[in-house]
This record gives structure tokens, C-alpha cells and sequence, in this order.
């Protein structure tokens, strides 16, 4: 139970974070309220430790998100009690609990405005500039956001978050080159996120499939998602994309016969036929393995999300379908 | 063979309840003392300026680049390449970009550097002060004393360590003088901090000399004394010589390979 308050709560399930916010009054009744490094008691009581005020932290956060407003504020008292107003961190958690309560527009504006102040007076606060970056995201400003997101980055170009943010939002805008420039620059940080492979394999798909896409997208997004799988084995999302790609790319092989001898822009050249049919077929076979072995019940092979699942269903039977009639 | 007869000194036993348990009652307060003047002495860490921080991610881009060059293909990273390479030679990235060239200043003139060296200084003091005082306490009113003697048999060897203070040349090197325990009291009380303070505690001498001694090599990549201008065309030749091999080449035969369904 503890240890999942010691895991930042954004990755929890909503079951899991509501259960964590009704515990949040017993919780809150029985952790020590304050500890004063300079008492005689802290001769005998337990030493503070972090991950108390990572608990505090955490619990708020799943007490903002399932509406128990009354506990959060405890928890974001406790923690201005003991990190004094003025830390950076809290200030955006601040922030986070106003943005929660407000109800209307105005009221989202007035922190905006808020943020802001604060970040002309300290310019390098960067857990409230980035708080102002997820505020303008959700109010729907994506223009404004993106241009939030490239002054932060040319502050800090190392911050993975807000790269991968940022391809977000060009792909949201349908802006595919910077939103692989992006999702290239979080790989330069994670080289070995299997996750983020996967994910610029989606996005050079959906570049192939805009109008000034490119054969070449389409095969280089086929291996990334190649990447995917050597990284993380049986990891459906990049077999279900190794199988729409490879669908795809033999398609538009066999209609028009692209001269293999063109120098592609990512300086390597196209995929043969044999092989991308040879990874198609590896695919479809993969993923009905997954499906089975899931829906069977097997031993091992219930990681993975139900939705997930009934995806990959689906792009079976789509193939199956026209044999079937 | 004759038998060495067990050396036997007859000792006040007042000598145990005045000199032990004082020397080690008060080497644990000054201890515990230490700690909290440490606490309240230390400054917290400086906030950099977004110049700075600028400066320094920008650099650790360049090193992220040339690490894990070879997740991305051959025409992005040439991109990036130049990029950087212009922007790190034009001193974009630097914090007073009109310094550039310029020989970096003096440590000990710096500000920056000098706050970092007070922080040392207070460190130091905290332990100097009390290591003489107590020293000098001892020295004035316990030298000469033989205190205890030791359960277990030891080698001649010991005797310079244990018998500080007390020059007999005869006397077996279980006997310990009262310096000598002050002396195994600044080792040994470690356990006793740990316990009482935390296991990150300031209370030890020896913690604090270890500190000194091998300071932590993350600090000097960024350190004061460091030209930051010579750190980038530093990386310019790094990535300058950086041979590519885009990773994705041939997955998908390593992958037919590997894979067996």
C-alpha cells in the first residue's frame, strides 16, 4: 500500500488512485504532522525521511484527482509547513491544487496570470514554467504552449518530458517533421526507451500518411518499430505497428515500383520485398500468439492491457476477414 | 620457559568513574553538538541563474549527442551536428557571451567559487575547534593516567597507540591511557552517531576527513576554475571526429534472426 504512494501517481490505474485517497484520512491522522529537525524528541523518535514527504506529495496528487479537495489541502499545508512557501516545488503544487479548484475560466486565468508573475521575478523556476506550459495545454492555447515549450527547451535541451510534450503537441497540430525532431532529441536523452521507439515509428507512420509523406517514412517508421521489439520482446504495441507498416509498405511496393536506387533521406535504403513479407508474417504471428496465450489465460502473459488486446484482435480478424467470406 | 608473571597495577577505582565516562559522555555531546552547528551553519545551495543553467544543459546535450549518436540516422545527426558545432564555436550557449576568449577568472577572486570554499571553511572549523579544545581539556587534566585495561592480549606494537601520554617502557600494551581512549573514541563512535543522529550525520571527525579527501568528481565538470568556453570546443572535437552508425540498420534482418515464433 505504502509503496505505491512512493510512485509518482500519474501511471496509477483510477482504481488504485481512488482507493489511495480514501485511505488518505487515516493516512493523514496517523503520519506525524510536522518534524522539527532542532526538538530534543528527535533524539528517540524515527529520523524524517524522504519518503514521507513523497507520500504527501503523492497522496495529494491522487487526492486532486479523485476530488477529495479537503485532504490535499492538508497535505499541501503540511509540506509548506516544512519546505517554507517559497520552494520551488511547492509553488507549483500550489498551483497544481488552484488550478484543481478552479471552476471556471477567470479562475484558470487568474494562476496563469499567477504563474507568470512569479516567473518574471525567477526566471529559471522550472517546475512552475512548466506548470504554466500544462495550463496553457489543457485551456486549449497549443500555439502558445509550443511556444512556452521552445523557450523552456532552449534553456534546458536536456529535458525529456518536455521534448516527447512537445511532439505531443506538433502532432496534434499535424506538424510530423518537428514532432519527429522532438521524439529524436527524447532517444538522444533514453536511447534505449523501447516505448519511444515505438512512439516515433507511430508518428513517421502518420507522417507517410500525410500528403507530403514519403515512402521513406514508411520505412523507417517499419524499423522502428523493428527497434521496438528488439528492445522489449513480445511488446505488442510495436508488433501491432510492425504489422500495419509492413502491410502498408508491401502495398505501396508492389504499385509503384520505387527505383531502390534513390538515395532515401535517412541515408539507408528501402527494405526488399522478401523481407518486410517475412516481417509482416512474423508479425500476424506474434500478435495471434499474444492474443491467444492472453485470452487463454496463460501464465506470464497477462500484462498486458485489455484494450490493448482487443485491438490486436481486431487487426486480425480485419485480415482474416476477406479469406473468411 | 618461565611463565611472564600477569602484570597487575593497582588502580583507584574512582579513576573509572572520573576519567572514562567523562572523556565518553562528552566526546558524545560534542558530537551531537557538532551536528546540530553543522545543520544550522550550512547555507543552502545557491540557485543558478537560467544562464547558467543554459549553459550547462546545452553542454550535456553535446555529450548526450555524441553518446547515443547512433539511435538517430545519418541526416539528423548531421543536422544537429552542425548546429551545435556553429552555435558551441559562436559561444551562443555561454553565459556572458562577451567573455568569450577570454583566460578564466581567478577562483579565488570569484564570488561563486568563494561561497563554495566558506562552506569548507565553516566544515573545518566545526571540526577543528572542539577536536583542540577537548584535546586540550584532556592534556590538563588527565595526562599520565592509565585508565583500563584491555580483555584481550595485544602486540607490542600496540603500545604506541594505546600507552600515548605515558612513557613506561616495561608496562604490558593492554594498559590504556586516557589519551589513547580519547584518541579510540573519535574512531569508534561512529555506531553511536549513526544511532543517535541518522545515519547522514554530521557528528563524526572521520566522516568529515573522508569528505575532504575525495570530493565528489560530479562537481568539477562544472566547477569554478573551469573555462566553460574550453569545455565546448572541447566537445566540438569530440563530435567533430564521431564516426555514425545508425542503429536501425539491418534491424529487421536481426530481428528475422532473433525471433522465432
Amino acid at each position: 500500500m505504502a509503496s505505491s504512494l512512493l510512485h509518482p501517481p500519474a501511471h496509477l490505474s483510477p482504481a488504485v488512485a481512488l482507493q489511495l485517497s480514501q485511505q488518505a484520512p487515516y493516512l493523514l491522522r496517523t503520519t506525524p504532522s510536522a518534524i522539527s529537525p532542532y526538538s530534543m524528541s528527535s533524539l528517540w523518535s524515527a529520523a524524517e525521511s524522504p519518503e514521507l514527504w513523497t507520500t504527501y506529495e503523492n497522496l495529494m496528487l491522487s487526492c486532486l484527482r479523485t476530488g477529495d479537495e479537503q485532504s490535499a489541502h492538508l497535505c499541501l499545508e503540511r509540506l509548506t509547513e516544512r519546505f517554507g512557501a517559497d520552494n520551488e516545488r511547492l509553488m507549483a503544487l500550489r498551483g497544481l491544487f488552484q488550478e484543481a479548484i478552479a471552476n471556471d475560466n477567470d479562475a484558470l486565468k487568474k494562476v496563469l496570470k499567477e504563474y507568470e508573475n512569479i516567473l518574471v521575478e525567477d526566471p529559471a523556476n522550472m517546475p512552475v514554467s512548466k506548470r504554466r506550459i500544462a495550463l496553457l495545454i489543457s485551456m486549449d492555447r497549443t500555439t502558445e504552449a509550443i511556444t512556452a515549450l521552445n523557450n523552456f527547451l532552449d534553456a534546458s535541451p536536456t529535458d525529456a518530458e518536455a521534448w516527447s510534450e512537445l511532439s505531443d503537441l506538433y502532432v496534434s497540430s499535424g506538424m510530423f517533421p518537428q514532432a519527429i525532431f522532438a521524439l529524436e532529441e527524447v532517444l538522444l536523452v533514453t536511447p534505449n526507451a523501447w516505448n519511444i521507439h515505438a512512439r516515433l515509428g507511430e508518428v513517421l507512420y502518420m507522417a507517410s500518411s500525410s500528403e507530403t509523406g514519403s515512402v521513406q517514412h514508411l520505412a523507417e517508421s517499419m524499423r522502428r518499430f523493428c527497434r521496438s521489439i528488439e528492445l522489449c520482446d513480445d511488446y505488442l504495441r510495436g508488433y501491432y505497428g510492425l504489422k500495419m507498416t509492413t502491410t502498408k509498405l508491401l502495398t505501396t511496393l508492389s504499385q509503384s515500383q520505387v527505383s531502390r536506387q534513390s538515395k532515401s533521406d535517412t541515408g539507408l535504403p528501402l527494405p526488399g520485398v522478401k523481407s518486410v513479407e517475412r516481417l509482416s508474417e512474423l508479425a500476424t504471428a506474434k500478435l495471434s500468439e499474444i492474443v491467444r496465450r492472453n485470452t487463454g489465460g496463460d501464465a506470464g502473459w497477462q500484462g498486458y492491457e485489455k484494450p490493448e488486446i482487443i485491438a490486436a484482435q481486431e487487426l486480425l480478424n480485419r485480415d482474416a476477414a476477406p479469406i473468411t467470406r | 620457559m618461565a611463565q611472564v608473571p600477569v602484570q597487575t597495577i593497582h588502580r583507584d577505582p574512582q579513576l573509572f568513574y572520573w576519567i572514562l565516562i567523562p572523556i565518553t559522555v562528552v566526546m558524545i555531546l560534542t558530537g551531537v553538538l557538532r551536528h546540530y552547528a553543522t545543520v544550522l551553519m550550512a547555507t543552502a545551495p545557491k540557485k543558478q541563474e537560467l544562464p547558467a543553467i543554459k549553459e550547462q544543459r546545452s553542454l550535456l546535450r553535446g555529450v548526450n549527442l555524441r553518446a547515443n549518436a547512433n539511435v538517430i540516422s545519418a541526416p539528423s545527426f548531421q543536422a544537429r551536428k552542425d548546429y551545435l558545432v556553429a552555435a558551441y564555436e559562436s559561444g551562443a550557449f555561454l553565459k556572458e557571451p562577451d567573455k568569450k576568449g577570454q583566460a578564466a577568472p581567478n577562483p579565488m577572486t570569484d564570488p561563486a567559487a568563494m561561497e563554495g570554499m566558506m562552506g569548507m571553511m565553516k566544515g573545518n572549523m566545526a571540526m577543528i575547534v572542539p577536536q583542540t579544545l577537548i584535546m586540550g581539556w584532556i592534556n590538563a587534566f588527565f595526562s599520565g593516567f592509565v585508565i583500563i585495561r584491555l580483555p584481550f592480549p595485544l602486540t607490542i606494537k600496540f603500545k604506541s597507540m594505546l600507552q600515548a601520554g605515558v612513557a613506561t617502557k616495561d608496562m604490558d600494551p593492554q594498559w590504556m591511557s586516557s589519551i589513547s581512549w580519547y584518541v579510540l573514541c573519535i574512531f569508534g563512535l561512529q555506531s553511536v552517531f549513526n544511532y543517535l543522529l541518522g545515519s547522514d550525520n554530521a557528528a563524526s571527525q572521520m566522516q568529515q576527513q573522508m569528505g575532504q579527501m575525495g570530493p565528489g568528481a560530479g562537481a568539477q565538470m562544472f566547477g569554478p576554475g573551469v573555462d566553460p568556453d574550453k569545455q565546448f570546443q572541447a566537445e566540438i572535437e569530440n563530435l567533430n571526429v564521431l564516426a555514425h552508425h545508425y542503429t536501425l540498420e539491418g534491424v529487421e534482418d536481426r530481428l528475422l534472426q532473433t525471433v522465432v515464433v
